[in-house]
Parts: C-alpha cells; sequence; structure tokens
C-alpha cells in the first residue's frame, strides 16, 4: 500500500502545485471570478484522462511503448511553453502591481483568461494518462485485495493536501515575495517537465542518447524511497539523467531565471500598465 | 467557446492516438506472463513468434518494478514503468525474429533480472 501510494503522491504532486500556484495567484490578484476557468481546465483533463485511460485498460485499443512516451514527452514540452508564459504573464503582473497598494488589485486578464484553462488543463494530461491507467489497472487487481487502489487514492489525496498547504501559505505571504517565490518554483518544476519530457522522448527513440547518462546517483537516491519520491513529483528530478536532459534543464533555466529576475523596470506610465 | 477549443483539440489527438493503435493489439495465442517479484523475473515463455505480443505484468514483489523488453545492444523495445505492488499491466509489443531480454528492475535502480527470449520468424501475416 505504502509503495502504491508513493507512485499516487508522485503522479499527483506537481500538477496540484501548479494548479495551485495558479489558484493563488488569481486569488492574490483579485480574479476569483476567473477561478472557474482553471476548474473547467483540470475537470476537462482528468476526465479526459479517466476516459482514456478506461478504454487503453478495458477494451482491445492499446498504445505502444513508444505512442506512450511520445505523448507523454510531446504534452510535457507544450506544457513547459504554457507554464514559462504564466511565469512571464505573473511577472508583468508584479510590475503593474508596484507602487499599488497591497489587496486593491484589479488585474485585467486579456489574453490571459483563455490560457489559464489552457495552463491547468496541460498540467493536469501531462501524466493524467498514465496516472488514470495506474488508477485502473489498481482497481482492476482488485481481486488481489483493495490495498493497490486504497494506496494509489491516499497518495493522490496526500498530493492534493500538500498542494492545498502551499496556496494556504501562498495567499499569506507579502505580495513581493510570493512572485518571487512562485515564480522561482514554477521555473524550477517547468525544467524539470522539460527534463522529463526529453526523456520520455529519448525513451520513444526521437532523440538520441538515452544511454549517455551525465549522472546515476539512484544508490544514494533511489526512486522508489519517499524522498525520490517527492524530489520526482516536485521538480521530475531523476536519479539516472541523461546528458540531453541535464543540458536542457540548465539551457531552460538559465536564461528564464535570468529573465525573470532582471530587474523591474518602473512601470512605464499607462500603456502596459493593464495587460 | 474560445477557451475549450484547445482542449476539444487534445481531446481528438488523444483520441486519435489510441484509435489508430487499437489495431496493433490483436496478439495472438495466449499472453506472455511476466512475474516480476523482488528478486525474481519470471517469463511464462522464452521462445515467442514474431509479431504483436501481449505481456502481461504482475509485481507479485513488496517494491515498485519497471519492465523493460531489451532488444539487441540493450535497445528498449518496450517498458512499462512504476508498477506497483500487486498491480497488473498489459504491454503490447511489436516483436520481429532475434533475441530479446525481458529485465525487471524491482525498485526502479540497477541492471535488473534478466530472461533472455527467443522470437522466432515466420508468422504468417494476418
Amino acid at each position: 500500500m505504502l509503495a502504491n501510494g508513493l507512485i499516487g503522491l508522485r503522479e499527483g504532486l506537481e500538477a496540484s502545485l501548479i494548479v495551485s500556484i495558479l489558484v493563488a495567484y488569481l486569488v492574490r490578484t483579485g480574479r476569483r471570478d476567473a477561478l472557474p476557468r482553471v476548474w473547467i481546465g483540470v475537470g476537462a483533463a482528468v476526465a479526459l484522462s479517466l476516459t482514456a485511460g478506461a478504454a487503453l485498460t478495458f477494451t482491445a485499443a492499446s498504445l505502444s511503448f513508444q505512442q506512450q512516451e511520445l505523448l507523454g514527452g510531446t504534452l510535457s514540452i507544450v506544457a513547459v511553453a504554457f507554464v514559462t508564459w504564466m511565469v512571464f504573464w505573473m511577472r508583468r503582473t508584479a510590475r503593474s502591481l508596484k507602487g499599488q497598494l497591497e489587496g486593491k488589485v484589479e488585474l485585467a486578464l486579456g489574453a490571459g483568461g483563455a490560457a489559464l484553462a489552457v495552463v491547468a488543463f496541460l498540467s493536469v494530461a501531462r501524466e493524467g494518462l498514465e496516472t488514470a491507467l495506474f488508477l485502473w489497472a489498481a482497481a482492476q487487481s482488485a481481486g488481489s485485495g483493495s490495498a493497490p487502489l486504497t494506496g494509489a487514492a491516499l497518495g493522490l489525496t496526500i498530493s492534493v493536501v500538500l498542494a492545498y498547504l502551499l496556496y494556504r501559505r501562498a495567499v499569506k505571504i507579502n505580495l513581493a515575495s510570493f512572485f518571487k517565490v512562485t515564480g522561482a518554483l514554477l521555473i524550477v518544476v517547468a525544467a524539470g517537465v522539460l527534463s522529463y519530457g526529453i526523456h520520455d522522448l529519448q525513451e520513444a527513440g526521437v532523440l538520441p542518447g538515452l544511454s549517455s547518462l551525465a549522472f546515476d546517483v539512484s544508490g544514494t537516491i533511489p526512486p522508489s524511497s519517499w524522498y525520490g519520491t517527492l524530489l520526482r513529483g516536485t521538480v521530475n528530478f531523476t536519479p539516472a539523467t541523461t546528458w540531453l536532459q541535464s543540458l536542457a534543464w540548465v539551457a531552460y533555466v538559465l536564461p528564464v531565471v535570468a529573465l525573470y529576475f532582471r530587474p523591474l523596470a518602473p512601470a512605464p506610465a499607462r500603456q502596459t500598465a493593464s495587460v | 467557446m474560445r477557451r475549450t477549443a484547445p482542449v476539444v483539440l487534445l481531446a481528438l489527438a488523444l483520441a486519435g492516438c489510441g484509435g489508430q493503435a487499437a489495431s496493433t493489439s490483436s496478439a495472438s495465442g495466449e499472453p506472455v506472463r511476466v512475474s516480476a517479484g523482488d528478486t525474481s523475473c519470471d517469463v511464462s515463455r522464452t521462445s515467442l513468434p514474431a509479431g504483436s505480443t501481449l505481456f502481461r505484468i504482475e509485481n507479485t514483489g513488496s517494491q515498485v518494478t519497471e519492465v523493460y523488453l531489451y532488444g539487441e545492444g540493450d535497445k528498449i523495445v518496450a517498458e512499462k514503468e512504476n508498477i506497483g505492488p500487486g498491480i497488473s499491466y498489459d504491454l503490447t509489443a511489436q516483436i520481429s525474429a532475434g533475441s530479446y531480454d525481458v529485465v525487471c528492475k524491482p525498485g526502479m535502480t540497477g541492471d535488473g533480472i534478466r530472461t533472455p527470449i527467443t522470437v522466432a520468424a515466420g508468422r504468417p501475416a494476418p
């Protein structure tokens, strides 16, 4: 039960983190009215994943290993693009908020409104199919007792609870710290998703270098341990990482961090203040 | 409605993938059973005909495991990660004539436990 719980925790953690930051951000910027868009994205991803997972589990339909990896890898890289967009969208807000009284922010969502649903959708759908396959397989294995399903459900629940706690914390800290912390967190999470996507594409045979490992610390950080699970579930740290994954990670993190944390120019008077 | 458009597109993309692949799962005969334990990796048949083959993997151990089908030079032909204890998965793979290894990696680390299998050519096309 513990082992299955850890799988559930890992699968649920990253999506829950991204969604909780998105929700905290909307609450902080006085846009609770946009929350349904986030929930639409989440709901659509959950429904789609469960349906596709059930079709693959209970009917003759099947995805080959390569197709699954290709799907996972592509969705991951698209998700990175959207999360990166979200990070800089938030940054622009931080700039327009500068000097304004905290709590009196009325953010104009602009084009961001539609994309909110997409970010939420992709964050959940990315690993949604794999999680759904895991849940359905656990449900199907009920012959060997209900332990696998209970464990899986428990792990997913804990990931949501952890994300809720993060949200509670995020709505309390001051706004300047909020943008710094959530921005940094999202960048590291997105870099991990990119690395994960690259690995999927390497496994699918689309990208080379699957066996050229930059490092392998699986002896020190076993992937099945609780800390290995947390590292994997949050920042997608894999104990055995290929060179291509490492390079992609660095090539993403360095410029994005530099751009995100460059000094905020004083908001140019009216034109760009409301995005 | 424009906010739901990308969602619908992705749904179609997913459905498209599933539909396309559906035809490949007409694996012949009995599935090959793989019992992946903490210290064992039992494969029910080690001589197989070429073609679409269904591997029914069951984690009989206490650790999370992963099962690979390696071809020549340890090229991954198929793989299933994160198989929790007590959980079964069906893995379909297209295999042609040659030598393969079924590899279970309890705890998802290390070189794993290998069982060599041989695939013979000559199964008539369906």
